[in-house]
């Protein structure tokens, strides 16, 4: 154990230098993928006939495929017809338009939670729908989505390390790289394991704080 | 008129539920909307401010038709008081009160809480302006929601049975806050069979059954010389009702 720490305590300053770019990943592929996952959930709540279709091909198609090849699609088939991104780009983008999809799903789900009286209400009041959406069932579905979205930024957290595989020098490419110069795989992935729990737990943590801090009696 | 109901017609799929119903509201009325279940009493208050638009017919607010065009802006001068008071669920009392005005009539935050504390305190709500709408009872979500109708400064409120879903003991409190409104010179559409507010506050009690106005006169009229069998039928039911 004293020798796993002597390891860990070595070798962390270089593995914890990847930690910004894993968080730095992984908020912004979350951020795409709520602002795009809240378009995505209104297009399918409430777009037209063509809107509606191509909102749910979007979303069966990055639900229904790996991450990893539609992060190997966007770095390494899009430049054969010109279209060029750096490996920490293109994970960005892979990343968040893949939790786009499962954002749009899981806040679909909570805002047709939110009673039909809801909206009702506000346009009787003389809201249009987008006013009332924005003003009344999205405060409201958004609230209800935490527990969900909280897992699913969980999940993407940890889903950061497949940037990895093209790349990026996030902690799991540098624990890896430091597992070849060293040929001590268990003691480095035991340390990166560690360092993913802690963030993971921390963000957790955060998480419920937010639940706790705009829940309402009664939602 | 400050209200006139042209002939609306609505059916559901084959069902014929409105079968033209016409009548107008001068200003400061106070109609009280009787008649049977299923009979389209809710169907029509909703084709009122087109919750539910119309097959055919038309509605007049002040003179003005309502169209799909001006409909968010018509229906800020007719406010819809529901039976099961759709509060809004994420805001307090006062929140719920202010957000016609904030929102939609332009006022700036300070001045529609300063109205929205002032319609509370007109339905006797002061108190529990800081409660999420959970927190409070059936009569007094209902008089919140009576608060947020009258914060839009509306021209017609229309009440799909206010107090059916209370408790007795809670009907009366809601029941007073529109007699009150009543006296003050609102004009009110009321589906309801609360006898007490009819005879009190309602000039005249429209009787509907299968989609038609049957009949309609004062109350004293339609309470004490109904016309028609099918009225005298339904009062004495939910006269005897009301006692049993
Ligand atoms: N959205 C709808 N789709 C189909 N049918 C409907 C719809 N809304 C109402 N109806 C039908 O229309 C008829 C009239 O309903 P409505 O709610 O207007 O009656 P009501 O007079 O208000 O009755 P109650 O006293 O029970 O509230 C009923 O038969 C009802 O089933
Ligand atoms: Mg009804």
């Amino acid at each position: 154990m004293s020798a796993w720490f002597d390891f860990a305590i070595e070798h962390l300053p270089y593995v914890l230098l990847g930690v910004p770019t894993t968080l730095g990943l992984w908020v912004s592929a979350m951020t795409i993928g709520a602002m795009l996952g809240l378009v995505l959930a209104w297009a399918r709540i409430y777009g037209n006939r063509p809107i509606y279709v191509i909102a749910t091909i979007y979303v069966e198609i990055f639900r229904g495929t790996p991450m990893l090849v539609q992060m190997f699609f966007i770095y390494l088939g899009l430049p054969e017809i010109g279209i060029v991104f750096d490996p920490l780009t293109a994970a960005v983008i892979a990343i968040g338009l893949n939790t786009a999809a499962y954002q749009a799903e899981y806040l679909r789900g909570a805002v047709r939670s939110v009673p039909m009286g809801q909206m009702t209400a506000a346009r009787a009041l003389g809201m249009g729908k987008f006013q009332g959406f924005v003003n009344i069932i999205l405060p409201q579905a958004l609230r209800r989505v935490i527990p969900q979205w909280s897992n699913e930024a969980i999940l993407e957290l940890k889903y950061t390390s497949i940037a990895y595989a093209i790349g990026v020098t996030e902690i799991t490419a540098r624990a890896e790289k430091i597992g070849y110069e060293t040929f001590q795989f268990f003691e480095v992935f035991l340390l990166i394991a560690a360092i993913y729990v802690v963030m993971t737990s921390i963000v957790a943590q955060l998480l419920l704080l937010l639940e706790k801090k705009v829940s309402v009696p009664g939602l | 008129m400050l209200l006139r109901v042209e002939n609306i017609h609505k059916s559901y799929g084959a069902a014929e539920i409105l079968k033209g119903v016409s009548f107008d509201m001068a200003p400061g009325q106070s109609k009280v909307i009787m008649g049977p279940s299923g009979t389209g009493k809710s169907t029509l208050l909703r084709c009122i401010n087109h919750l539910t638009p119309p097959d055919k017919g038309r509605i007049f607010v002040d003179g003005e038709e309502l169209t799909a065009k001006n409909l968010n802006t018509m229906r800020q001068k007719v406010a819809f008081v529901f039976q099961d008071f759709n509060l809004f669920t994420h805001l307090r009392t006062v929140e719920n009160v202010a957000i016609g005005p904030r929102k939609l009539r332009g006022f700036g935050k300070k001045a529609a809480l300063d109205l929205a504390y002032k319609e509370l305190e007109r339905v006797g709500l002061s108190d529990r302006a800081d409660a999420y709408p959970a927190e409070l009872s059936g009569g007094q979500q209902q008089r919140a929601s009576i608060a947020r109708a009258l914060a839009m400064e509306p021209k017609l409120i229309l009440f799909d049975e206010p107090t059916s879903a209370l408790d007795p003991e809670l009907t009366g409190e809601v029941v007073s806050v529109m007699n009150k409104l009543a006296s003050e010179g609102m004009t009110m559409l009321v589906v309801s069979h609360e006898i007490g507010f009819a005879r009190k506050a309602a000039d005249e009690i429209i009787f509907m059954e299968g989609g038609k106005i049957i009949e309609q006169g004062p109350p004293s009229q339609i309470f004490n010389a109904p016309q028609q069998d099918r009225t005298r039928a339904f009062l004495n039911v939910i006269e005897h009702g009301d006692d049993a």
